[in-house]
C-alpha cells in the first residue's frame, strides 16, 4: 500500500522544507527576534503553497497581512517587552514537559497524517482541470457569504477597539 | 502534479509543531507564534481541499480569506494582552502569570 | 540598475536647480553624469563599520532583502503592450504585498543597529510607512473599480480613452501623497531628519551596506513612480511616433521629478501630525473617492469613455 502514489516534485519539497523548518526555528531560536524572522519566512513558504494551489490572491493576501502586518506587530511587541530577565530566560523544556509535548504533538500529527495517508488511494491524485480565476472570488464572497463578511467587519472594529483600550497607558 | 495527501501531511506536520510549541514553551510570545503556526496549518488544509474538489470550487478560498483576517485580529488582541501583562508583572513567563488578581 | 544610477544624478541636478546651484559638475563626463559611478566607487571603498554589539548577520542580509523586494515587483509592471515579464492576474496586489514587506525589514534593520538613535528613527519610519499604506490601497481600489481587473496590463489597457487621473482625481492626489510618505521623501522626511537624528534608521550603515540601501531606496522611488504612471497616467499610451516603452519611461520620469521637487521646496512635517494626516484625512478622502467612483460608474457618467 503505497503511502503517496505520486511523488511530489522538487518545488513542493522545497516549499514544505521552508515552511516546516521556518516554524521549527520560530519556536526554538534563542532570540525572539530571530524567531519572528523565521516565522515570517515560514509564512512566505505557505504563501508559496497557495500559489501552487491556484490561489494567487490568497498568497498575496497572506504576504501582505501576515508578513506585512502581523509580523510587524510581533516585532514591535518583542522590542517593547525586553528586560534582562527575558533575555536570559532559556526556553528549554524542563522535567517531563518536553516529553509530554513531543508525545502530544507527535500523536496528533502522526494520527492526522496517517489518516491522510491511509485514505491516500481514495483521494484525488491530480487537481481537476479548470481554473479558478480571481474574479470569481468576489461574487462568491458577496453573494454566498455576505453575513460572515458583515460579522468580520464588526469583529475587526471590536478587536481594534479592544486592543486600543487594553494597551492604553493609564496616566 | 502533487497528490492531495502530500499537502495534508505537510499540514499535519505544521499542526504538530504548533501543538508542541503551545504545550511546552514558557515564553508568551512563542506561544503566540505557535498559535499562528496552527492557524496557518489549518488554512493550508482548507486551500488544499478546495482545490482538489470536483467540480472545482472557490469556497475554500473564501474560508481561508476569513481565517487570515480573523487570525490577524486575534494576534493583535493577543499582543495587546501580552503588553498589558508585561506592564503589570514585568515578566512574560507564563508560569509566573498564574495569579488572577493583583 | 542603470535607471537608479541615472535617478540619483537626476535628483541632485533637479534639487540643485531649485536651490539655484549647478549641481554635481566635477565628476567628469558631460554635465557630471559620471557622478553616480564616483559615488559608488567611494562607497565601496569606505570601510564597512559594524557597531560593537550589533547583529552582523542581519546587518548584511536585510539590505539585500530590501533590494530584492524592491526589485521583484518590476516583473509585473508593464512597460509596453507586450513588454511585461509576468502578467499576473493579481498583479496589483502582488506589488502591494511586496511594499508591505518594507516596514518590517526596516524595523529589523533599525533594531539590528543596537543603538538608540537609529532605533528611534526606525520606529518613526515604521509608523509612517504603515500609516500610509492604507490610503494607498484604498485609492488604488478606485482605479481597480474603474478598470475592472487587478492585472496591471488590463488596467493600462482600460485607459485608452481617458487617463484614470481625471475621473479618479482625488485618489490620484491621495496616492501621490502616500507615495511620498512611503518613500520618506520630504516633506515627510522625519525619519531621516538630518539635524535631528543624524541619518535615521540607517545611521549605522556605512560603505557597501549603505550603497545597497541607497540602491533599494531609489529603486523604490522608481517603482512607485511607475506605479503612478500605470494606475493613473495611462501607462504606455501615447501618440504613435515614439515606441511605447519610451512613453512609459518619459511619464515615469515626469512623475519622479514631481516627487523629487518638493524636497527642495517644502518644510518638514512633524511626525505626529504626519501620522494623523495619514490615518484620518487621507483615508477619508480616499474612501470618499471610492464612493464617488461607484456613483459615477453606476450612473453611467463615464460611459462616454468606455468604462
Amino acid at each position: 500500500m503505497a503511502l503517496i502514489t505520486v511523488p511530489p516534485d522538487i518545488t513542493f519539497i522545497v516549499l514544505a522544507a521552508v515552511a516546516i523548518i521556518g516554524s521549527i526555528m520560530a519556536l526554538q531560536a534563542k532570540e525572539l527576534i530571530y524567531g519572528a524572522i523565521s516565522l515570517a519566512i515560514s509564512f512566505i513558504g505557505i504563501a508559496g503553497f497557495y500559489v501552487f494551489l491556484d490561489a494567487p490572491y490568497l498568497a498575496m493576501l497572506q504576504i501582505a497581512i501576515y508578513v506585512g502586518a502581523v509580523v510587524v506587530l510581533i516585532l514591535f511587541t518583542i522590542m517593547l517587552v525586553r528586560r534582562e530577565e527575558t533575555d536570559e530566560m532559556v526556553d528549554r523544556p524542563e522535567g517531563g514537559e518536553g516529553a509530554i509535548g513531543l508525545w502530544l504533538a507527535g500523536l496528533l500529527s502522526v494520527g492526522i497524517a496517517g489518516v491522510a495517508a491511509l485514505a491516500g488511494p481514495n483521494l484525488p491524485n491530480a487537481p481537476p482541470p479548470g481554473n479558478l480565476p480571481v474574479s470569481e472570488l468576489g461574487p462568491v464572497l458577496a453573494v454566498e457569504y455576505p453575513i460572515p463578511l458583515i460579522i468580520l467587519a464588526l469583529l475587526l472594529s471590536a478587536a481594534l477597539l479592544g486592543a486600543l483600550v487594553l494597551a492604553k497607558v493609564e496616566k | 502534479m502533487v497528490a492531495l495527501t502530500s499537502y495534508l501531511i505537510v499540514s499535519a506536520a505544521l499542526l504538530g509543531i504548533g501543538v508542541y510549541g503551545l504545550s511546552v514553551k514558557k515564553n508568551a510570545m512563542r506561544i503566540l507564534f505557535a498559535v499562528e503556526i496552527i492557524v496557518n496549518a489549518a488554512n493550508l488544509n482548507f486551500a488544499a481541499f478546495t482545490r482538489y474538489m470536483n467540480p472545482p470550487s472557490v469556497s475554500g478560498q473564501v474560508i481561508v480569506f476569513y481565517s487570515i483576517a480573523a487570525a490577524a485580529m486575534e494576534a493583535c488582541v493577543g499582543l495587546a494582552l501580552i503588553l498589558v501583562a508585561f506592564r503589570l508583572n514585568s515578566t512574560i513567563d507564563v508560569r509566573k502569570l498564574n495569579k488572577l488578581k493583583g | 540598475m542603470l535607471v537608479v544610477m541615472f535617478l540619483t544624478w537626476y535628483e541632485r541636478k533637479v534639487l540643485a536647480r531649485i536651490q539655484l546651484r549647478i549641481g554635481p559638475l566635477y565628476a567628469g563626463g558631460p554635465g557630471g553624469i559620471l557622478q553616480p559611478i564616483a559615488d559608488g566607487v567611494k562607497l565601496i571603498f569606505k570601510e564597512v563599520m559594524i557597531p560593537y554589539k550589533a547583529d552582523k548577520f542581519l546587518f548584511i542580509w536585510i539590505p539585500l532583502a530590501l533590494v530584492f523586494s524592491a526589485a521583484v515587483p518590476f516583473a509585473v509592471i508593464p512597460f509596453g503592450q507586450h513588454w511585461v515579464i509576468a502578467n499576473l492576474d493579481v498583479g496589483l496586489v502582488f506589488v502591494f504585498a511586496m511594499t508591505s514587506l518594507f516596514p518590517s525589514m526596516i524595523l529589523i534593520f533599525a533594531w539590528a543597529s543596537n543603538s538608540k538613535y537609529p532605533f528611534l528613527g526606525g520606529l518613526r519610519s515604521l509608523f509612517q510607512q504603515v500609516a500610509y499604506e492604507i490610503p494607498m490601497w484604498i485609492s488604488a481600489l478606485s482605479v481597480v473599480m474603474l478598470a475592472g481587473s487587478l492585472s496591471l496590463v488590463d488596467i493600462v489597457n482600460a485607459q485608452t480613452k481617458i487617463w484614470f487621473a481625471i475621473p479618479a482625481f482625488l485618489s490620484f492626489v491621495v496616492f501621490f501623497v502616500s507615495i511620498m510618505a512611503e518613500l520618506e521623501r520630504l516633506p515627510f522626511d522625519l525619519p531621516t531628519a538630518e539635524p535631528e537624528l543624524v541619518a535615521g534608521w540607517f545611521t549605522e550603515s556605512s560603505g557597501a551596506i549603505f550603497m545597497v540601501l541607497f540602491l533599494a531606496l531609489y529603486m523604490k522611488l522608481y517603482l512607485m513612480s511607475s506605479l503612478v504612471t500605470v494606475l493613473f497616467l495611462g501607462g504606455w499610451w501615447g501618440p504613435a511616433f515614439l515606441p511605447q516603452p519610451v512613453w512609459f519611461i518619459i511619464k515615469t520620469l515626469i512623475v519622479a521629478t514631481f516627487i523629487i521637487i518638493p524636497r527642495g521646496v517644502y518644510p518638514r512635517i512633524r511626525v505626529d501630525m504626519l501620522i494623523r494626516i495619514g490615518w484620518t484625512r487621507l483615508l477619508i478622502i480616499a474612501l470618499a473617492n471610492v464612493f464617488l467612483t461607484v456613483l459615477m460608474l453606476n450612473s453611467g457618467v463615464l460611459a462616454a469613455w468606455g468604462l
